[in-house]
């Protein structure tokens, strides 16, 4: 499978704070990487830098196989983001928001029609269409996040964090439409905190910590990393090997 | 994609419950108060006449202009008149004002005029400065009337019309220059005042209209931004089409401002509406252009913005007389340059150009002083929107 993204020694830099340290890592068609770190670790720096909001310093990052820059539009075209913080205009409609970000891909009213209908039934919004944002609960609201982030039906997908402060069920609604976005075979990048979300998710995993990769591979070879004390008492699980390779201590 | 970005923009503005409140309803509120306030005053006002008396003496007879100018002001009936005026010796005048018959009395003298009231007011005020203005005036029309007589004697004519001469040069001076017969007229009422100064506050608060529709497009703003800006859609376009959708509902809110003020609270722009609303539509621009600065170099999110927007308009409504022409005149003489660079002065001051002057030439200055501001905040915007990617986020 060919590579969707390559990054090549990836360098940014804020003043004296090195936030992504010679990063390196590609994403295979078709695949979901787990991106995981603790806070502050350049997980959405990253992001950020890859889908060419941020300068970074050195290095070259390539996404279907052309130079990312910021007038890269035929790329843009194929991109879905949804970001960690909300973002939906609280004077539109479920319905009018997802319109509203769709149409800045699809000109097609039909078709555009048709997306709509598709993402809102692929985050069970099928209720809510008319409802106003602030009307809606944490889990629908992360919902619609999503679902503006993703109706235009991209090839790769940015997640991040998007199941933060809401309840089982709805993280539950949410996987299971990644899962769908995967099978229709969109490539994911997928950022959190949550190790059994990557558990299921993620084809390949990524630890980040202060900037550089310490740990990559499915999620069976990372848990090999793990040391023989976890091993012992009930078999490590991933949040284990985060732990042990990030370790304990308290981040921002 | 212009189209598509400026119906949700336009839909988006609209619905913005604290936008629509300072853009549509607040200077509505405003307006209704500042009718409520004044209307009564000014009713007492247009039927009082304003009863004074002017000393006979030798110094009255040399300055023809002088009384003259207070004849024409106290034409009895007359929609220009002000005064009544009795012209008495000085005994009786004192006798008049101590039996509160007139409000104050004026005597000519070598050196300054001499001005006895009995206490302050608004009446008294009035008498204070018509005198002083026409003080002022009453030289350049003696000496255009002395120069009128000087050729009609060159001329063989010695049957010279004195009274006619000095009330042609008072004419000529008045349509000339500002007069205090244009400022007794009703489209410089305390309430017309109190309705440009609103207009300025309306226009200016277009910059809020600006700086939230703008603000949704840029990444290092808003998280609506960063979704925005990693579409294919080109930023020249999103914020072309933002800030075009916040001047249609900016000129939305100024049109229902003008009906309201015109059909509702019955104010008479007179033969200047046209003249007004161009002006007015300039300050619009101004205050949008001055929004969009703000959303591009300030980093902050839209409530701030929208504050800032708020503090500095009625900062600069306040300079240019919204609570008083008194202050705006007082700024005008102690800071002129504060008032030169305030854009609710330049649209203020550019509608009463429009009643003080004949000539366009100070309106036409104060349009393009707003043109010109609305230049540098457009220059400040591109400079700052010029980026396409950031430091930070």
């Amino acid at each position: 499978m060919k590579n969707i993204i390559e990054v090549k020694n990836l360098v940014k830099t804020y003043k004296n704070l090195v936030a992504v340290d010679n990063l390196s890592f590609s994403v295979k068609e078709g695949e979901i990487l787990g991106l995981l770190g603790p806070n502050g670790s350049g997980k959405s720096t990253t992001i950020n830098c890859l889908l060419s909001l941020l300068k970074y310093d050195k290095g070259t990052i390539k996404i279907f196989g052309k130079e990312m820059k910021p007038d890269s539009y035929d790329i843009k075209a194929k991109i879905g983001v949804v970001f960690q913080d909300v973002a939906v205009f609280d004077e539109l409609t479920v319905y009018e928001n997802i319109d509203y970000f769709c149409g800045l891909y699809i000109k097609d009213k039909v078709t555009r029609k048709q997306y709509i209908e598709d993402a809102i039934s692929l985050v069970g919004l099928d209720d809510f269409r008319n409802f106003y944002p602030k009307k809606l609960s944490g889990g629908l609201l992360r919902r619609l996040n999503i679902a503006c982030g993703i109706a235009h039906k991209p090839k790769l997908v940015f997640l991040d964090e998007p199941t933060v402060a809401v309840d089982p069920q709805s993280r539950n609604n949410i996987l299971d439409g990644i899962k769908k976005l995967r099978d229709d075979g969109a490539t994911i990048i997928y950022t959190t905190h949550y190790m059994e979300e990557v558990e299921i998710l993620c084809d390949r995993i990524i630890i980040l910590d202060k900037g550089k990769i310490i740990a990559s591979g499915t999620a069976d070879e990372l848990k090999k990393l793990a040391g023989p004390k976890q091993k012992v008492v009930i078999g490590p699980t991933l949040n284990d090997v985060f732990l042990e390779l990030t370790g304990k201590e308290l981040r921002d | 994609m212009f189209f598509h970005n400026f119906k949700y923009a336009v839909k988006t503005l609209v619905k913005n419950k604290a936008l629509v409140f300072w853009t549509f309803a607040f200077p509505i509120i405003l307006g209704s108060l500042f009718t409520l306030a004044f209307s009564d005053l000014e009713n007492g006002e247009k039927l009082q006449i304003i009863n004074i008396a002017i000393v006979e003496n030798s110094e009255l007879d040399k300055n023809k202009s002088l009384k003259t100018a207070f004849d024409t002001l106290s034409i009895a009936n007359d929609e220009k008149q002000i005064f009544s005026t009795k012209y008495v010796d000085k005994e009786t005048a004192e006798t008049l004002l101590n039996n509160n018959e007139i409000i104050g009395f004026l005597e000519l003298t070598e050196t300054e005029p001499k001005i006895s009231v009995k206490s302050n007011g608004i009446e008294q005020t009035v008498f204070k400065n018509a005198v002083e203005e026409i003080n002022a005036a009453s030289k350049i029309i003696n000496d255009l009337a002395e120069q009128e007589i000087k050729t009609q004697i060159e001329n063989g004519n010695f049957e010279i019309n004195y009274e006619k001469i000095y009330q042609d040069a008072a004419e000529k001076v008045q349509t000339e220059e500002a007069t205090f017969i244009d400022n007794s007229s009703e489209h410089l009422s305390y309430t017309m005042i109190e309705f440009y100064t609103l207009i300025a506050m309306a226009c200016l608060y277009g910059g809020m209209l600006g700086a939230v529709a703008v603000n949704q497009n840029l990444a290092n703003m808003s998280s609506k931004g960063k979704r925005v800006s990693v579409s294919p859609a080109h930023k020249a376009t999103l914020i072309l089409s933002s800030a075009l959708a916040g001047y249609l509902v900016q000129t939305i809110g100024l049109i229902i401002l003008f009906i309201y003020t015109i059909f509702v609270l019955g104010a008479n722009y007179g033969d200047n509406l046209p003249l007004i609303i161009l002006l007015a539509f300039a300050g619009s621009f101004a205050g949008l252009t001055f929004g969009i600065a703000i959303a591009t170099v300030i980093k902050a999110n839209d409530n701030i913005k929208t504050g800032i927007v708020v503090a500095v308009t009625m900062t600069g409504c306040f300079f240019a007389g919204m609570m008083g022409p008194q202050i705006k005149y007082f700024i005008d003489q102690t800071a002129p340059i504060v008032n030169a660079i305030n854009p609710a002065n330049l649209i203020t001051d550019g509608f009463y150009a429009l009643y003080y002057y004949d000539t366009p030439n100070r309106y036409l200055g104060n349009l393009v002083g707003l043109l010109a501001m609305s230049l540098v905040f457009i220059t400040i915007s591109y400079f700052s929107l010029r980026r396409q990617k950031y430091d930070s986020l």
